[in-house]
């Protein structure tokens, strides 16, 4: 599904380039719930942020569904973010000026669909998200939980083949935090959606498949997660 | 394209309905102050170009005037001319005139001063002269040894103080006049005659046989012939009519004689309206780029989101595109409801100027539509400019400033 080969991300150049990725490799199938974890400044948030298309790397190759996503114009890009990937950020990243509905149905509006269309779609999406009822609220109606879970149903509701999510859980409490990883759960079990979610917190670790840890902008260990434990594959 | 405009059209509307109302209403303000500096000062200048050439067709011109060709001092066919243009359909009234220069002389002072003559009882179709006798009585088919002065040079009306004038010269006084051609005459003042306007103000009217009489005339000649129209904005129609019936004196509108006269006047204050005019476009478009701009510097972060999700730079662009033709829709029916209330004022209280002249704005609906299209396709570069900057930055660089 995503192979990611010698990636790199440098910001700067010469001696004082910030090295945040330093090449790393590795592959993630179809289904699959990875978390990717490490300290700050180990990398994890540049990576997803290139694999979700909203940065470029500055070396390497990284392929999506066997296109090589890496060298798309801005335009297919952009529609590639559209119809392809769906993007959950630490902060909501929802428009203050629009109802939950219209926070999810503007992409779908954008690909094309009627508005009366792109609305069903967004109350399945937050229904799915258990937001039903609370279509019509604005962001600052909403708890920090359910600004979360409608940042879900907009990245859901497109039907994305992959979605990122940077630290989802990271402004929200314990009950909260557990409200938005069960979506993520269901979403992969009974979608079978493939999610990379980049996290701090090990206890999340619980909720995913593979954890694949960072360290100094490269991949220090990949695991896989069974309900016995975890097994180890250092890099 | 489309699903370009529906996205766009989609986020304004969702700006405008759940934004900040305050700051909306401050825009809105903000930019009906700007519509009403665009319209409001030609407004004015529309009234005092109004009111110069309402003066011109009241007194000297009426709607059309026959004057004599090349170096000819006399229509010699007047009477003749007359019969012409009263045949010419359209035509309401019409009736001659004689000019001649004189002074008048009034116990120590003399005053120069244009001497019309001309037939009392036909100048009611024609002029406004025997409608501004502020004194006195206006002139009759009998008057004779009589004479209508005008305010200034009677020394009674404003403008005295800046025109040689006689002095509180009053109906019943007697004032001595000498013709251009040496002849003197002892009139009786029969009244005063306020037009608040100079051509009317420092001239004097005496009976058209009177000038006759001083110059030797045969009863068919005049200095003009002064045509009114049945309808106005046929001008131009009537002049070439009384052409065809066989008039061949010079001919003109009213709009042809004020615009040499006021020529220089009207191109100065032009001038000042043009430059305000450019000002105010200058200001105005700046406010709206600087409204827009701020809008979309806060909105920075959201532009950034909405394209990390998947929407074109082109629907972002659009919706403030859209936003900002809201915001100035808004401010122009601010503007032209404030507008309509001063005209309504003004024309209601018309502003002294000249402590004679009353200027009451005119409403110009050319000029309307021209500042309205002018400020809409202002506000669609205002906004398009500052939201196409802002969404052709990295998505990284809008959301994180990075």
């Amino acid at each position: 599904m995503i192979t990611v080969k010698d990636l790199k991300r440098y910001y700067g150049t010469g001696d004082m380039a910030v090295k945040a990725l330093k090449g790393v490799s590795f592959e993630i199938k179809k289904g699959e719930f990875v978390a990717i974890m490490g300290a700050s400044g180990s990398g994890k948030t540049t990576l997803l942020r290139i694999l979700a298309l909203l940065d470029d790397a500055t070396g390497g190759e990284y392929t999506i569904r066997g296109l090589d996503v890496s060298s798309l114009p801005e335009a297919e890009r952009s529609y590639y973010r559209l119809t392809q990937v769906g993007y959950v950020f630490q902060d909501y990243a929802l428009i203050n000026e629009m109802s939950a509905a219209e926070n999810v149905y503007i992409l779908s509006m954008m690909e094309g669909k009627s508005k009366k269309e792109s609305y069903r779609t967004a109350l399945e999406a937050l229904a799915k998200v258990g937001l039903e009822g609370k279509h019509d609220r604005i962001p600052d109606e909403l708890s920090g939980g359910e600004k979360q879970r409608v940042a879900i149903a907009r990245a859901i509701a497109k039907k994305p083949d992959i979605m990122f999510a940077d630290e989802p859980c990271a402004n929200l409490d314990t009950v909260n935090s557990k409200q938005v990883l069960d979506v993520f759960k269901e979403l992969n079990e009974k979608y079978a959606q493939t999610i990379v979610m980049v996290t701090h917190e090990p206890w999340h670790t619980e909720y995913v498949d593979r954890v694949i840890t960072f360290q100094d902008g490269r991949l220090l260990s990949d695991e896989k997660m069974t309900k016995a434990g975890s097994e180890h594959h250092e890099e | 394209m489309i699903d370009d405009i529906r996205v766009g059209a989609l986020i304004a509307y969702s700006n405008v309905k759940r934004g900040n109302k305050k700051t909306l209403m401050f825009i809105v303000f903000v930019l009906s102050l700007i519509f009403m500096n665009l319209v409001f000062l030609p407004s004015m200048i529309g009234g005092v170009s109004g009111l110069m050439t309402g003066f011109m067709q009241d007194y000297p011109y009426g709607d059309v005037v026959i004057e004599p060709t090349g170096d000819n001092i006399y229509i010699n066919n007047a009477d003749n001319v007359l019969k012409k243009v009263r045949a010419v359909e359209g035509v309401r009234a019409a009736t001659k005139r004689l000019d001649v220069g004189a002074s008048i002389g009034h116990k120590q002072k003399v005053v120069g001063v244009t001497i019309t003559g001309l037939l009392p009882t036909e100048e009611y179709d024609i002029s406004r002269y025997p409608h501004v006798i502020t004194e006195g009585d206006f002139l009759s088919d009998l008057s004779r040894n009589e004479i209508i002065i005008g305010a200034m040079i009677a020394g009674t009306g404003f403008g005295s103080e800046i025109y040689d004038n006689l002095g509180e010269v009053r109906p019943g006084s007697f004032v001595d006049v000498t013709y251009s051609n040496g002849v003197k005459r002892t009139y009786k003042v029969k009244g005063i005659m306020t037009g608040t306007f100079e051509v009317v103000d420092l001239n004097a009217l005496v009976h058209y046989k009177e000038i006759e009489d001083v110059y030797g005339l045969e009863g068919k000649e005049a200095t003009s012939v002064v045509v009114r129209v049945d309808k106005q904005g046929t001008e131009a129609q009537i002049q070439d009519k009384i052409r065809e019936a066989g008039v061949n004196e010079e001919i003109f509108t009213w709009a042809d004689k004020s615009e040499s006269l006021l020529r220089q006047a009207m191109q100065s204050i032009g001038a000042i309206d043009t430059m305000s005019t450019i000002v105010s476009l200058i200001v105005g478009a700046a406010l709206v780029l600087i409204i827009i701009y701020i809008n979309v510097l806060n909105r920075k972060k959201e532009i950034g989101i909405l394209k990390a999700v998947g929407i074109t730079p082109n629907s972002i662009v659009l919706s403030y595109a859209f936003l900002s033709m809201f915001y100035v829709s808004m401010g122009i029916l601010a503007g032209l409801v404030l507008y309509f209330t001063l005209m309504i004022y003004f024309q209601a209280n018309p502003v002294s100027f000249y402590e004679t002249m009353e200027i009451a704005p005119e409403i110009d609906p050319v000029l309307l539509i021209q500042s309205i299209l002018t400020m809409l396709i202002i506000s669609v570069i205002a906004g398009i400019l500052p939201a196409w900057s802002v969404s052709r930055e990295s998505i990284l660089k809008a959301i994180w400033g990075r």
